[in-house]
């Protein structure tokens, strides 16, 4: 049988004060727990990508509407195989359009595709850092991205174009630390 | 440990010649290997550490098959929520059959999913009844294949806003993330 001995002796008819470790119990342990740990891992890790649905919700005659000046918001369209049109609204007004080349670089591995839009996520920032309305960390608010695509537009290309604008982080005031954040909000729009 | 005069040998008839011979193979080489413990408990150890540190005690989110999710890097992490299912064109709501896609395909116009949008209300007022007094989350989580076109996906994010889950979140596979 395995074991470790530490024996310092215990002379004189006195029960000693080291012990033995059993080997057998301790690495039938480390097996069981190998054993249980294998089968219950997760490999795949899933994650998700919010997009809040901007639902109007009931009119409230008991509530006075307040007017309030619209917020600028910027609207991503993936109309055409050429290029993102990035537009910055406030309410029906358009503040500024930017065009950004569209190239549609696919990459396959065991049938999953994966797209990556690095010069949409480039231009995002940039256009966040100069215009977006919620850049001060002490702002809990987020500007409002949303996104418009064509009925045909497979759902990987809307899944890349979410998560580059998702790319775009600011800092966050959390009481005493400060925690980088999304810079948007994403709304998918069905129109 | 203290080192003693060796006590009385026994069995002085048989060589200790003949006893290292035939445990060594006879001057050849044993057949049998020594097995060193400390390497072994140690790789056992470092092992248990890894899959401790990759354990995830929330589980596995279960994926439909079929389902071909696409992957992102910007992601957030999973969160117990009704997940809609969109494979070929079946719809299924937490693995139960919700409807079909063929008119909005056929049609090429958004449409509400009646089927998934009584089983999505469904399921909102069981929440509340199981909940009195707690607000609904409201959050869905839409677990879709790579290939549906975007007016499926509208419609079924469509359907679920109106049936009360304003909160939509999109299933994805998780890239590692990278510095930018």
């Amino acid at each position: 049988m395995g074991g470790v001995n530490v024996d310092s002796g215990g002379k004189g008819g006195r029960k000693s004060l080291d012990s033995e470790i059993n080997m057998i119990p301790m690495i039938d342990l480390l097996m069981v727990t190998i054993s249980f740990l294998l089968i219950t891992a997760v490999w795949t890790h899933m994650a998700r990508l919010n997009a809040d649905a901007q639902v109007p919700g009931p009119p409230r005659p008991d509530v006075e509407q307040q007017t309030v000046e619209p917020e600028k918001q910027l609207h991503i369209e993936m109309r055409t195989p050429e290029k993102f049109v990035l537009i910055w609204k406030q309410g029906a007004t358009v503040v500024n359009t930017i065009e950004v080349p569209r190239k549609d670089d696919m990459a396959t591995a065991n049938g999953a595709k994966m797209i990556r839009y690095p010069d949409l996520a480039a231009k995002i920032q940039d256009e966040w850092k100069n215009t977006g309305s919620h850049r001060d960390p002490s702002d809990k608010k987020l500007d409002q991205a949303i996104l418009h695509t064509d009925n045909e537009t497979p759902y990987v290309n809307i899944i890349a174009v979410i998560d580059a604008v998702y790319q775009t982080h600011r800092p966050l005031n959390l009481g005493a630390k400060t925690e980088p954040v999304p810079a948007f909000n994403v709304t998918f729009s069905v129109n | 440990m203290t080192i003693e005069t060796p006590g009385r040998r026994l069995m002085h008839h048989i060589s200790l010649k003949f006893v290292r011979n035939k445990v060594a193979g006879h001057g050849g080489r044993s057949v049998n290997a020594g097995l060193s413990l400390t390497s072994m408990i140690d790789f056992l150890v470092v092992t248990v550490v890894f899959l401790l540190m990759t354990f995830s005690a929330s589980g596995e989110t279960p994926l439909t098959k079929g389902v071909m999710l696409p992957k992102a890097e910007n992601t957030i992490d999973m969160i117990d929520a009704p997940i809609v299912a969109v494979t070929g064109s079946q719809i299924l709501v937490d693995g139960a059959p919700a409807g079909n896609t063929r008119a909005i395909e056929d049609s090429k116009r958004l449409q509400r999913v009646d089927e998934l949008f009584n089983m999505l209300k469904g399921k909102r007022e069981t929440w509340k009844q199981a909940r009195p007094g707690k607000e609904f989350p409201g959050v869905v989580v839409l677990q879709i294949d790579q290939d549906v076109q975007a007016v499926v996906v509208k419609s079924v994010f469509q359907t679920a806003a109106f049936a009360g889950y304003p909160n939509v979140s999109f299933m994805t596979d998780q890239l590692p993330k990278t510095q930018h």
